[in-house]
């Protein structure tokens, strides 16, 4: 029996993030010039599948993604305990550019969602030379909490349940009923506690405030695209960040929170035009 | 409103096994009009309609009238696609045990949603 194969390969390896140790798997597709897509809190690098396999990126770009430590196939690090786990703005940084230095990428593209969506704009901040460009998906320089979190990691919930149903309802009525499982079945997949400890970095440590004034879209150009269905980072906030940016935002019709997962076929649409221009 | 949570039961038979081992009763609100709402083993048996004298219930959910006809579009605008989203713009307030709604969260958002129209039209 013939089987259809998809262009991607998958790795692991062995990265130092701020002195310790972490066993890191990533997935690859294409070549030119390097793209790293980040995920978004509480799910892992399979978000990026249609990117991975889609022949017209591939052409130019290597796309690259990377499941955080915890997350997906990534490990945690040697004498991890459950309910330890807390992403802050340092660690997250530190694995990004623990990755791309590991690799040995030179002026990468970086598009991150959600999370990835905010820390594009920590990367913006400090190391604007080290980027070809940057692209923010569902980015806002902040976000109140607007329900209770701990819900995410109670011992008498489960963590799988809960995580599922709050992402199935940042995505779109409008997307496709399989993307969405799929999407919100990587959240089910989850270990306990992590969605949550992503979240630390989301709605407190990661918070922008008046820093954002400090981006130079002059010294690395930023694309920033949020889904009209987004609750969580809604277009308005996009748009707030990109008027102090001064740049365009593009809002994408018919996507919630997770574009690229939830309807590929929409998000890509928005996707070719930005990439031509970096390219 | 929402008295058509029971009667569809017979095509909400993959719906209930989300929540087999849930018997809860729940309180939805209009502000004007209120539905109880109990549930045994995952399946809605009753929906009665207020006014209560002293209603009895875990948790309330508590949005106006047309915030609740928003979110019962057949493809409802952004904003009032979710009770979460709802929650965020504030027109809709949780009250009460929440651990069973918390812990059946997918099963609940899919129940409600139930009740929109299978085909598009304006229902304003």
């Amino acid at each position: 029996m013939k089987i259809e194969k998809e262009p991607i390969s998958g790795q692991y390896g062995k990265f130092k993030i701020d002195g310790i140790d972490y066993r890191i798997y990533w997935e690859e597709a294409g070549q030119g010039i390097p793209l790293v897509c980040l995920h978004t809190a509480g799910s892992d690098g399979r978000q990026y599948r249609a990117l991975l396999n889609d022949k017209k990126i591939l052409e130019k770009f290597r796309v690259i993604v990377f499941d955080m430590p915890w997350h997906g196939k990534s490990s945690p690090p040697e004498n991890a305990k459950v309910g330890n786990y807390k992403l802050s703005t340092d660690f997250y940084i530190s694995q990004i550019m623990s990755f791309i230095n590991g690799l040995e990428l030179v002026k990468p593209v970086v598009m991150g969602c959600s999370i990835g969506g905010r820390i594009i704009l920590h990367l913006a901040i400090n190391f604007p030379d080290k980027f070809r460009a940057l692209i923010g998906l569902q980015s806002a320089g902040h976000l109140d909490p607007y329900y209770d979190i701990s819900w995410l990691h109670r011992q008498d919930v489960h963590g799988g349940e809960v995580c599922g149903g709050i992402a199935y309802g940042l995505m779109a009525p409008t997307s496709p009923e399989s993307d969405k499982f799929e999407t919100m079945w990587h959240y089910m997949q989850g270990g306990p506690g992590i969605f949550k400890g992503d979240l630390f970095f989301y709605k407190f440590d990661g918070n922008i405030g008046n820093e954002i004034k400090k981006i130079d879209n002059s010294k690395c150009p930023i694309y920033l695209l949020t889904g009209e269905y987004d609750y969580s980072a809604t277009p308005e906030e996009t748009k707030s960040l990109a008027d102090t940016i001064g740049i365009e935002m593009i809002k994408m019709k018919n996507v919630g929170h997770f574009p690229m997962s939830e309807n590929p076929k929409e998000f890509l649409k928005y996707l070719h035009p930005v990439l031509n221009k970096i390219s | 409103m929402f008295k058509s949570l029971i009667e569809k039961n017979e095509k909400r038979s993959q719906l209930s096994m989300m929540a087999q081992y849930l018997n809860t009763c729940f309180m939805i609100s209009t502000i004007e009009h209120e539905y109880l709402v109990n549930i045994e083993k995952g399946v809605v048996k009753n929906v009665e309609e207020g006014p209560f004298v002293m209603p009895s219930y875990v948790f309330k959910l508590t949005a106006p009238k047309n915030e609740w006809i928003k979110f019962l579009q057949h493809t409802p605008e952004p904003g009032s696609h979710d009770i979460i989203a709802m929650l965020r713009r504030k027109v809709l307030k949780f009250e009460g045990d929440l651990h069973p709604l918390m812990s059946h969260l997918l099963y609940f958002k899919l129940l409600l949603a139930s009740l929109r129209p299978a085909e598009s039209k304006n229902e304003n």
